[in-house]
């Protein structure tokens, strides 16, 4: 891997580039504090405060973190994160920024810039805090055991049976098209209980939760296969519900589920 | 408080949420981030190869420090610890898995 080729460091950026602050998140305080060297590549974090929000940044020079080497940004992902996650805890509840924020100082100081946006946007940042106080975002996906739910499948449904029976009677040429049609048939089973079971999910789900973000499916594991994979926005209190509800699911023979969270809410901000 | 057993995130959750998501800043305070494609790219084909390979026996020590980074994020932060001690979420945050 060419890592060294195309990797740009703005922490560890020279006295002439323009200064920049990288933004983590805003979250609804006004202390001005440190929080040590918790930032990408070690920088250190602090709060930037203006009218009841402040900002959490680091000093860097004005140019986007860029790197072609997977260690090197998932160890900046991971950094962003904590910080968020750390500000999460301590405030409650914050607007975590995408990933390469950096504010520029054209004319004046970026703390300059920054802190007028803060001012500039105060209330609408405000009306997404309060949306947003006491929940958190969870990942969740359910999978079901493919073989598994196909022999279940094959044992519930008549018409396979019978096309099944019939097909051990039959001489082998005619027998391969019998296959070759129970495949089929026990395809589009799948296909119209995985649609169920994803309508069911997400009906249930809405229940217990605030928003719901529809995610694309990837490939499952271990002959696993992805039924349904959301974002969800969980009020803390129905979190234990959601998780009751989540189990039931995932206690169905051949279902697994997977709840990962709490996150701070970067899918609804 | 919070008493749902639940899995930790991993970097393939975090990943997609950090990179893509978040709040976007609409004012010419922000630099251009249109010449950043490359961001995390080679990361996702990374992980995507990296599941298969710690199935056989390849890359497991990158996996399991990746993993072990994400679950520490105290000793990262120990400025916060004690303010995130005092909140009930700090704990069940990493208490699950």
């Amino acid at each position: 891997m060419q890592s060294g080729e195309l990797e740009l460091r703005p922490g560890a950026g020279e006295a002439s580039q323009a200064r920049g602050l990288y933004v983590y998140c805003v979250a609804p305080g006004s202390e001005e504090t440190g929080l040590g060297p918790v930032g990408l590549d070690g920088r250190p974090v602090h709060t930037l405060a203006c009218e009841g929000l402040c900002a959490l940044v680091h000093d860097c020079s004005a140019q986007p973190y860029q790197s072609r080497d997977p260690e090197v940004v998932a160890a900046w992902v991971l950094a962003h994160h904590h910080v968020v996650e750390a500000a999460w805890k301590r405030w409650g509840t914050v607007l975590p920024l995408t990933f390469n924020t950096i504010i520029r100082a054209e004319q004046g100081d970026a703390e300059e810039a920054l802190t007028g946006w803060l001012k500039e946007q105060r209330e609408a940042l405000t009306v997404k805090l309060k949306a947003l106080a006491g929940k958190s975002e969870y990942a969740v996906q359910v999978f079901w055991d493919s073989a598994l739910v196909a022999k279940l499948v094959t044992e519930s449904c008549p018409e396979i049976r019978k096309l099944g029976q019939e097909m051990a009677s039959k001489p082998r040429g005619l027998a391969y098209m019998y296959g070759q049609q129970l495949e089929r048939l026990l395809a589009r089973e799948m296909e119209a209980l995985a649609t169920e079971r994803c309508q069911a999910v997400y009906g249930c789900l809405s229940r217990w939760t605030d928003n719901v973000r529809l995610e694309k499916l990837t490939r499952g594991e271990d002959g696993r296969r992805m039924l349904i994979n959301l974002s969800c926005l969980v009020p803390r209190e129905r979190c234990a519900a959601l998780k009751s509800e989540l189990d039931q699911v995932g206690n169905r023979a051949g279902y697994s589920v997977r709840l990962a969270g709490p996150l701070p809410p970067y899918s609804f901000c | 408080m919070d008493p749902a057993p639940r899995a930790p995130a991993t970097l393939v959750d975090l990943l997609d949420r950090v990179l893509d998501r978040g709040l976007v800043i609409n004012a010419d305070i922000i630099i251009c981030l249109a010449g950043v494609p490359l961001i995390g790219l080679n990361l996702r084909a990374a992980l995507a190869g990296v599941e298969t390979m710690a199935r056989h026996g390849v890359m497991t020590e990158w996996d399991r420090s990746i993993r072990a980074r994400i679950r520490a994020p105290e000793a990262m932060a120990p400025a916060l610890a004690p303010a995130a001690a005092g909140n009930p979420q700090a704990r069940s945050a990493r208490s699950g898995g």
